[in-house]
């Protein structure tokens, strides 16, 4: 064997070629090139781990899809950046009759698409009846209020509403009403293909779940997008979007990490990091139909128990809101109206209601372990435990994976469990309609209904006057209080940790990121 | 029985294999609950819309007539539409199909050559401390799991050392020109450009290793027993008798005969590669068809999840035939 080993090592020279060969061939690809053809101020490299559905605006209803609309369509209005104040856009002026039903706009003239199409009010007409004609999943918006829209001539532009309807402006500034090219768009079927531009940038190249890339739109008739390229890349979960930015791979991460991950990379020197409040809320919801939670007694002890701080402070590392009502605090109408964390009064309600230690409680509280992030787990648990931290509870834990989760809470299947809310259009209408009114909380699996609260939500929707609604939805929060539907948790923040030379990062309050406004 | 009749019968083997796994996979989806068009349209959609959608899907038909519409479908090469994108799932998954081949292939030359190398190595020192350590390297390496060592790697050698990409396919604008094959590495050079070369390799580097040396370990097993087997055989006393150098004897006799066996678990083990880059895309954000099936399942996309699997138990079935080839070519003596 001595002998045939040597003569094994005297072949072992060719192998050590090789590996000699493979081993410098691997130094070249590690070290080797990472120049990019283009210089580094005309492009600007983002990450998310939000995923795109459509770009098509009859269709897009969720967050990334349309904030990826509001950088490349406009419409009629728009919110001025970093308020939530509307005013006009592609629209020079508008008028409303006394009634509120019927809604004149002038447009701006030469208005064109990024293939140069025109935009006028024809354009405006045929796409906000080829939403209603969809019927795609965020077509009521338009289609349960817009009777009919006409072009009066090429830059007049009708829309007759069928009651009157205070928040339709802000529906006008949201993805669903931005106008589509007829030439493209077809009338009577979704678009999937690349979309045409009316807005800053347009989009070059999509490939879905890896990246976005978007260039300006040499058509747009507003102020030019600050940076040249803006590319997005898609990445699954919150461990990647922070490898990516740890490694140097992306100039900034907007959506999502996790709060540990956020909390670690503020104390990193070589990243900014950026934080405003969200719309975003989240929400303990009681089927009011199903036993025990019928009764509104049983809820708002249950409400005394939930510790909102220390869930904000535990878990989200003070990155969320402790919230005290449905409508987010920085929109007109709010009013914390909740109870705060007492156990005593927990106590004391539970047990007039005849629950003691020996005769607990028995509740069912369900969760989706990923729709809302990882941390949706340890939030449940921890309400878990406040609950029966008053000794009268005993409270199981389930989850359902979304799909499911969604199916049971419509079908009344959960009694209590965790859900959050994105809101369509800028108003506290989107915060109290879908929740309390009775029509719309099945939707919500709540159930609930409260005739003295559709008379106000009614009367807020047809009323003009800011002050005047504000009252009305200061009166619903109150008697909300006392049926105690819902356990408004807290609101999101919204956070973009960045390289420190990335400029014009601006913390929306109707949570648009405006990629248009980033430069180096 | 010819070569000809026996790839035919291969090819018709498969094809109640590939149908029961679509009926499996088919029924599955729709026994669990949770309904795919609340997952795609969410809470906020009204009643009349979600029945519109499930009519406009056939998901108001009884699900055994639903079956036969897939299978009909299915036979003439459509794999339906994707409820949550409202492309063609072919059209999508053929798009994604040369990302993961890429990852899959790579993947198994690491794994092979490392599995042959050690193996053969291990075996002819059968008994001494290579041998001790390529064994303890094997079970050590089986223990990993893909997305620990995966995020370990990155760590290094994307965030400490920042010498390799940690996720995706290629730099920003570093795609090749001309999409030739969708294999990144190969379109480059087809293009001429060995920049985008360079990068696609930088970019598969982490993900390709880390698949590669989870699944070694079986091939440094299965290479040292077999090459132990071989070395022990008449044959290589005779080629010893003869004087022949021990580098022959075990490159040329020894491995070469312990190869049919290990080609075989190759093929099978192409298999559990697809499902460990189902991982391995998930950790690197690779954008193959593992990242879009458990993308999809999330919506309930029934047509993309079918999609996938038949699509994977295509390429699985056509692995297996081809490796039962290349048998028949490298010895002879197997017959059919």
């Amino acid at each position: 064997m001595l002998k045939t080993h040597k003569e094994l090592k005297k072949g072992g020279v060719t192998l050590r070629k090789l590996f000699l060969l493979i081993l410098s061939l691997m130094l070249v690809v590690t070290f080797g090139s990472k120049s990019f053809a283009l210089s580094k101020k005309s492009y600007i490299i983002a990450g998310t781990t939000d995923k795109i559905t459509s770009l098509d605006p009859a269709k897009a209803y969720e967050y990334f899809s349309d904030n990826i609309l509001q950088n490349i369509m406009g419409g009629l209005v728009k919110y001025i950046p970093g308020t939530t104040k509307i005013i006009p856009d592609m629209a020079k002026s508008w008028k409303i009759s006394k009634d509120g039903t019927v809604y004149t706009f002038k447009l701006k003239k030469n208005l064109k698409f990024s293939n140069g199409d025109p935009i006028n009010a024809k354009v405006f007409a045929y796409s906000i009846k080829r939403v209603i004609r969809l019927k795609q999943n965020p077509a009521f918006l338009l289609a349960d209020v817009v009777k009919d829209a006409e072009a009066l001539n090429n830059n007049t532009l009708k829309i007759t509403l069928k009651y009157s309807y205070a928040p339709f402006i802000s529906i006008l500034a949201f993805t669903i009403s931005y106008p589509v090219d007829p030439k493209v768009y077809p009338a009577n079927k979704v678009y999937s293909g690349t979309p045409v531009a009316s807005g800053p940038y347009m989009v070059k190249k999509l490939v879905r779940g890896q990246e976005i890339e978007l260039v300006r739109n040499p058509n747009y008739y507003g102020k030019k997008a600050k940076t040249p390229i803006i590319l997005i890349k898609i990445y699954r979960e919150a461990n990647n979007l922070y490898m990516a930015l740890l490694s140097g791979d992306i100039d900034l991460a907007y959506r999502t990490l996790l709060p540990q991950q956020l909390q670690q990379i503020q104390k990193n020197k070589k990243f900014k990091t950026y934080t405003g409040d969200s719309p975003f809320i989240r929400e303990v919801v009681f089927n009011v139909k199903a036993k025990p939670f019928d009764n509104a007694k049983l809820r708002r002890a249950l409400s005394y128990a939930v510790n909102r701080t220390q869930i904000s402070k535990e878990i989200f590392k003070g990155q969320v809101t402790p919230l005290f009502t449905l409508i987010p605090a920085g929109m007109w109408g709010h009013k914390n109206v909740m109870p705060h964390y007492s156990i005593k009064k927990a106590k004391r309600m539970l047990k007039a209601l005849g629950y003691s230690k020996a005769k607990p409680l028995s509740i069912t509280l369900w969760y989706s372990p990923s729709h809302y992030g990882s941390t949706e787990s340890d939030v449940a648990l921890m309400i878990k435990n406040q609950l029966e931290k008053t000794g009268l509870v005993k409270c199981k834990v389930k989850y359902a994976e979304w799909a499911t989760y969604v199916d049971y809470w419509t079908k009344g299947v959960m009694g209590m469990f965790l859900l959050g809310w994105y809101p369509d259009y800028f108003d506290p209408d989107d915060y109290m309609w879908p929740f309390l009114q009775t029509s719309a909380s099945p939707g919500m699996g709540s159930f609930f209904s409260d005739k003295a609260i559709d008379k106000l939500l009614k009367k807020a929707r047809s009323t003009s006057s800011i002050k005047k609604r504000t009252r009305l939805y200061y009166r619903a929060q109150r008697l909300m209080v006392k049926k105690a539907p819902y356990i408004p948790l807290f609101q999101g923040q919204q956070h973009v940790v960045a390289k420190p030379e990335i400029k014009g990062i601006l913390m929306d309050p109707v949570q648009i990121f405006r990629y248009y406004l980033l430069s180096k | 029985m010819k070569l000809k009749t026996y790839i035919l019968t291969r090819i018709l083997l498969s094809i109640p294999m590939i149908l029961i796994i679509l009926t499996i996979v088919f029924f599955v989806l729709r026994v669990l609950p949770g309904n795919p068009v609340l997952a795609m349209l969410g809470p906020k959609a009204p009643p009349e819309i979600i029945h519109a959608m499930e009519h406009q899907m056939g998901l108001d038909k009884p699900i055994i007539v639903q079956y036969f519409i897939y299978l009909s479908h299915i036979a003439v090469g459509n794999f339906g539409t994707s409820t949550y994108t409202s492309l063609p799932v072919l059209q999508e998954l053929v798009q994604k199909f040369p990302a993961t081949f890429e990852l899959t292939f790579y993947s198994m030359i690491i794994a092979v050559s490392i599995g042959i190398f050690f193996g053969s190595y291990a075996a002819y020192n059968f008994g001494k401390p290579a041998d001790i350590l390529a064994r303890v390297y094997s079970i050590f390496v089986y223990s990993f799991p893909v997305f620990w060592f995966g995020i370990m790697l990155q760590l290094i050698f994307g965030v400490w050392l920042h010498w390799l990409p940690v996720s995706g396919r290629s730099s920003p604008f570093m795609i090749p020109n001309h999409i030739y094959t969708g294999i990144y590495s190969i379109d480059a050079l087809l293009n001429g450009q060995f920049d985008i070369f360079v990068d696609a390799v930088r970019h598969l580097i982490l993900p390709s290793v880390t698949l590669g040396v989870v699944i070694s370990s079986i091939f440094v097993r299965m290479v040292r027993s077999n090459v132990l087997l071989a070395l022990s055989s008449q044959y290589v006393i005779a080629a010893r008798a003869r004087g022949e150098s021990e580098r022959k004897i075990l490159f040329k006799h020894a491995l070469k005969n312990a190869m049919p066996p290990i080609l075989t678990i190759m093929g099978l083990q192409f298999a559990l590669l697809l499902a460990g880059a189902i991982l391995t895309e998930t950790t690197f954000s690779w954008p193959g068809i593992g990242n879009y099936l458990i993308t999809r399942i999330s919506y309930r996309d029934f047509p993309a999840i079918q999609g996938a699997i038949v699509f994977f138990a295509f390429f699985v079935a056509f692995i297996s035939i081809l490796v039962d080839i290349i048998n028949a070519w490298i010895d002879p003596r197997i017959r059919y």
